[in-house]
């Protein structure tokens, strides 16, 4: 009997549930709705969302300003409380998994704390995580390498170019091993060149780390490129309107973008907004 | 070599800000000392003694001076210390308590419009029971007028330095779920360092000027301001003269040490 309930124990430490193994991210009904600054009506943001994020898989939020696919990202990290519905990630809420330190988040600017080196900003995380000073100098070391700024790490940020500070956030949020990474149009600011090159290196670290990685972008080329799915998103009120599968091969370089099968994902994308 | 000409450029632009003023002191010096300055003002070398003749009194009284300027340095670094640890302690304060912490720092403001000349005599009878030593206590008078100039400055800058912070700075935080009190000081401190000196560069120059101004109320007679009063009563323009001249160079010099304090604690801001 006692030999029986261990195997069952271990069987249960091996092969999880299955819905805890493929389901990442389970958004149902979620509505979220901002009071109205002059007392009016409350203004819907988010409409009826419902979706699932499978665990490791690439999902881009598209849509045009105002759909709600910063909101949707900031109620997903716990950052923004939604009205009605639910959300849980890997069974628990947004709140616990925050509060577990488990997500990586990166922001539409790098926001560098200008008085830290490169290295002591990848570090933060890990300070506030109470980590070993030796282990988080070689985590940092690791993380620099990995987004080929190993020797940029005693400069300030403001030394940096835009590209390499936002290559930096990126670090910083995958120091910390997160179980998800939450990315709110990270390139938005930056020159189509840097931006290229910045899509074939996020591929790369995606595919190293296995992330569940949560991309925002109002660029439609950006999302086809990174993403197994792209959800889009249309406003007023913010509503997912379609979803597209990109089932081009992996990995996906420069010459992915001439192919007619990314020239038509990326029109299919575009036809699915509505009332933009 | 682009860059080194703009290098070149920037040096020069550096080498003309200090040399502009320095050249133009020289021309006032020169005025004054040929005695052209008296023409031109229609006064005489005895109330605007030449420039050598203050170098040599300063030169002579050394001792004494060194001495009052002793006790004016520490009226000012006290009260500027004291003040700037008070208004940001009332930043802090402001900070963790925001629903009346910032009209509170307007009603703060209002204490700046009150007339250091106003507040000195009150200050000394109000301390006159602190100690029995007469000097003691008018230290202590003096401090607190300095003190009273310095807190408000800091205060509205601290609050602004912990609360104007960049944006997503706080998402960021809380997205590692870090405490009230890690955001405090591993983003709210060290955001509010560039303008602590912003509060500085105002109160610096204005506790030496309130340390001055202090001292020609206080009871017991000591000080760089209370001695170019005494002397300017007893016509001794000349001694007078060489004091201004030393409270001068107080206010020039703790200004440099801050500024160079400054460009070695903010390296590496924008």
């Amino acid at each position: 009997m006692a030999a029986a309930t261990s195997i069952t124990k271990e069987y249960q430490k091996f092969t999880p549930m299955e819905n805890e193994t493929d389901t990442e991210i389970k958004i149902e009904d979620l509505w979220v709705k901002f009071p109205d600054k002059n007392g009016g009506e409350p203004v819907t943001a988010l409409q009826n969302i419902n979706m699932d994020i499978k665990q490791g898989e690439f999902v881009s939020l598209v849509g045009p300003s105002g759909c709600g696919k910063t909101t949707l990202l900031r109620t997903i990290a716990d950052l923004q409380p939604p009205s009605t519905g639910n959300i849980s990630v890997r069974g628990k809420t947004p709140r616990e998994i925050r509060l577990q330190k488990k997500y990586g988040i990166v922001f539409q600017n790098p926001v560098l704390y200008e008085w830290r080196t490169v290295r002591r900003n990848v570090c933060m995380p890990m300070e506030l995580m109470g980590l070993p000073k030796k282990y988080r100098t070689a985590r940092v070391t690791e993380m620099l390498e990995m987004v080929g700024l190993y020797n940029f790490g005693k400069l300030y940020p403001h030394e940096l170019s835009g590209g390499m500070q936002q290559r930096v956030g990126i670090a910083r949020a995958l120091a910390i091993k997160p179980e998800i990474l939450l990315m709110d149009e990270p390139f938005s600011a930056l020159d189509e060149f840097t931006k290229e090159k910045l899509h074939e290196d996020l591929q790369t670290i995606w595919s190293k780390t296995n992330k569940t990685i949560l991309f925002v972008t109002h660029n439609i080329q950006e999302a086809v490129f990174l993403s197994d799915r792209v959800i889009v998103m249309s406003p007023h009120p913010g509503r997912i309107s379609a979803i597209v599968d990109i089932d081009l091969p992996r990995p996906r370089t420069l010459a992915t973008r001439d192919t007619t099968e990314f020239n038509a994902l990326v029109s299919k994308v575009r036809n699915s907004f509505e009332g933009v | 070599m682009e860059i080194e000409k703009l290098q070149d450029r920037t040096n020069v632009e550096k080498l003309t800000t200090v040399l502009y003023p320095v050249l133009f002191g020289i021309f006032i010096a020169v005025l004054w000392q040929t005695q052209i300055l008296h023409k031109i003002l229609g006064t005489d070398t005895f109330t605007l003694p030449l420039p050598g003749r203050i170098i040599s009194i300063i030169g002579d009284n050394h001792a004494t001076i060194l001495k009052n300027v002793g006790a004016t340095l520490i009226v000012a670094l006290g009260g500027l210390t004291a003040g700037s640890l008070f208004g940001y302690l009332l930043g802090i304060i402001s900070t963790a308590f925001p629903k009346w912490g910032a009209g509170g720092l307007t009603v703060v403001s209002a204490f700046n419009a009150v007339p250091i000349i106003a507040i000195a005599p009150i200050l000394n009878n109000l301390t006159k029971d602190f100690s029995k030593d007469a000097n003691t206590r008018s230290m202590l008078a003096k401090m607190l007028v300095v003190m009273i100039t310095c807190t408000v400055a800091m205060s509205i800058n601290a609050y602004r330095g912990l609360t104007e912070l960049k944006p997503f700075s706080l998402d960021l935080m809380q997205s590692f779920a870090a405490s009230k009190l890690e955001i405090f000081f591993k983003l709210r401190v060290p955001n509010s360092v560039p303008y602590i000196f912003t509060a500085l560069r105002v109160s610096v120059p204005a506790c030496v000027i309130s340390a001055l101004v202090s001292e020609y109320f206080a009871e017991y007679i000591i000080g760089v301001g209370r001695q170019i009063r005494e002397n300017i009563v007893l016509a001794q323009y000349a001694t007078a003269w060489a004091y201004i001249f030393v409270a001068c160079a107080i206010g020039i010099i703790m200004y440099l040490i801050l500024l160079t304090l400054e460009g070695i604690l903010l390296k590496g801001r924008r």
